[in-house]
């Protein structure tokens, strides 16, 4: 023992060599340590959630600065760090992610992008809703503004998850969440978005409830063109359903006797209400016209073209608001079409055979008032006598075999009389019209069968040139 | 501290052996000694040293260096230590012999 303190007063030397490998480790071996224990430290914090992960190593103290969702989440996450075999001392600067007090969330929808704006509980949530935003908005690039914040309501990501799905069928507008309210507002993409969204909105996650849902439907069009060159009505836009449907198609057939018609419409719920009342008397002023369009939109009803002459030009404004529902608008913009040049009496007699024998004018059942299907006919006989100034006309009624034949007589009179009186209405003088009834006596087809019967019930029209 | 040995251990090698070198040397060496009462303010540094490692109260880069050259300096003494010991065997051999 004696012998090791004589000895070890005799080391002192051996320090300068000591000194200068003391340094060389030190200058070589820190860079190398520190790397390896951040690489250990972020390993060791892999599993943890954090937002905001910042770490720099010193030597072997570790300075470690995050934000935890919850308190139990930090402690492990410091606990995580100080476990790291090397690391000495753990300058601990986490804090907890503040609280959003409301907790709010939104997603807003224009023409070319959906921005997520607000906060979300969790980086995973916050990558989940951003997923459920791209798959659920394909082709729309999808901004996200979110932020991450603690306090959000429970099942936040499935209420999250289901409007962004709501917000695909917006064209444009915005879906909020705050705290358990939810609220949507903006323009539904299709015809029947707007109660699509409000039947998903009833699948909410529990203890979410609807604050506001200001989702507006899309414009309800239909519109009809009347052609008098390639003589087609183009029926397209919206119907209600297939009965409505297949409604509207039947009155233009009544009403356009002598044009092809080309349907082209689609059915979809959201129709504004008494949409087929409405369509129909619109069609009946279209009818009347030589070419225009009628055009639809909710409630407001635009009505454009010639009329035949000047006083269907006058009745057709004046009586379409009348015959339109109650909070439906009517806006004709009626012009009169150019008188046609004048036609000799037998041109005149032609052009009545032809339009009675396209269409029939049409009388209520057993009655003498003239069925209001029947008014564009009856404007193109006026358009034609206009065109004949020269001529008399005698108009001839016709009943089918059917039942009294003094009653036939006095009906086949009348209803010729009900024309004639059309006619003088219409502003041609009742000195140039004669009336005749024949009731049954003239049938030109078996009365024996419906539709012989149908083709006896007529009105004819007989030019005769004027003395 | 396996993971620190892990990666020092080439140095604390290097400290063991300069220290084997000199311990090795010091049995024959005839030069000055540090007087006694240095070696005893000494011993008191090398404890104070050691206890503020200990209690880790230098921060960073400092405090690795310092727990770096402590470790140095125990395999420093450890070296001194085998090397005078075995010296010193083979020296009392030596004389032993020169005797007979």
């Amino acid at each position: 023992m004696h012998g090791f303190y004589r000895w070890s007063a005799k080391w002192w030397p051996g320090l300068i060599p000591f000194a200068i490998l003391w340094v060389a480790s030190a200058w070589f071996s820190t860079p190398p340590l520190e790397a390896d224990l951040t690489a250990r430290s972020a390993d060791a914090l892999k599993s943890t959630v954090l937002d905001k992960t910042q770490m720099t190593v010193a030597g072997r103290d570790v300075t470690f600065a995050a934000e935890a969702f919850s308190e139990d989440g930090r402690r492990s996450a410091v606990a995580s760090v100080e476990a790291v075999p090397g690391v000495r001392l753990v300058n601990d600067a986490t804090r907890l992610v503040a609280e959003a007090k409301p907790f709010v969330w939104v997603a807003e929808r224009d023409n070319v992008r959906v921005t997520l704006w607000g906060t979300a509980p969790l980086p995973a949530s916050k990558a989940r809703i951003a997923e459920a935003a791209k798959a659920a908005l394909t082709g729309t690039e999808v901004l996200d503004r979110m932020g991450l914040k603690r306090g959000a309501p429970a099942r936040f990501d499935a209420a999250a998850v289901l409007l962004l799905d709501q917000v695909a069928k917006l064209k444009e507008g915005k879906a909020t969440i705050m705290d358990s309210n939810v609220s949507i507002a903006g323009m539904a993409r299709d015809l029947g978005g707007r109660e699509a969204i409000a039947a998903a909105l009833k699948n909410l996650p529990d203890g979410f409830t609807v604050a506001a849902n200001g989702v507006q439907a899309p414009p309800y069009v239909f519109q009809a063109n009347k052609d008098p060159v390639a003589n087609t009505l183009t029926l397209s836009g919206y119907v209600p359903d297939n009965n409505v449907h297949a409604a509207i198609v039947a009155a233009a057939g009544r009403k356009f006797t002598g044009e092809k018609i080309v349907d082209n419409l689609k059915a979809s719920i959201g129709s504004p209400g008494q949409f087929a009342p409405a369509v129909t008397a619109a069609l009946g002023a279209l009818s009347r016209l030589s070419t225009g369009t009628l055009t639809i939109n909710d409630r407001d009803v635009k009505l454009s073209g010639d009329a035949l002459y000047d006083v269907a030009a006058e009745q057709i404004r004046a009586g379409l608001a009348k015959e339109l529902p109650r909070s439906w608008q009517a806006q004709p913009e009626i012009t009169v079409k150019p008188a046609a040049a004048p036609v000799d009496a037998s041109v005149c007699q032609q052009l009545f055979t032809q339009n009675l024998t396209k269409g029939r004018i049409r009388f209520e059942s057993a009655s003498a008032s003239i069925d209001a299907d029947s008014t564009g006919l009856l404007d193109r006989l006026v358009e034609i006598a206009m065109r004949c100034p020269t001529t008399r006309f005698d108009i001839a009624g016709h009943t089918d075999g059917d039942g009294d034949a003094a009653f036939n007589q006095t009906l086949s009179e009348k209803r010729a009389a009900a024309v004639e009186s059309y006619l003088v209405k219409a502003g041609l003088p009742a000195d140039r019209f004669g009336t005749v009834g024949y009731g049954a006596t003239q049938p030109i087809a078996d009365n024996g069968t419906e539709d012989g019967k149908m083709q006896n019930r007529r009105i004819e029209f007989v030019v005769r040139p004027n003395p | 501290m396996t993971t620190l040995v892990t990666l020092l251990w080439g140095w604390l090698l290097g400290a063991f052996v300069i220290g084997f070198c000199m311990g090795w040397i010091a049995v024959v060496y005839r030069g000055p000694s540090i007087p006694r009462v240095w070696m005893r303010w000494l011993s008191v540094l090398a404890v104070a040293i050691l206890a503020v490692a200990a209690a880790k109260l230098v921060p960073g880069r400092f405090g690795y260096w310092l727990d770096l050259g402590l470790a140095l300096f125990g395999f420093y003494l450890v070296g001194c230590a085998i090397g005078s010991w075995l010296r010193d065997i083979v020296v009392t051999r030596q004389q032993a012999r020169f005797r007979l």
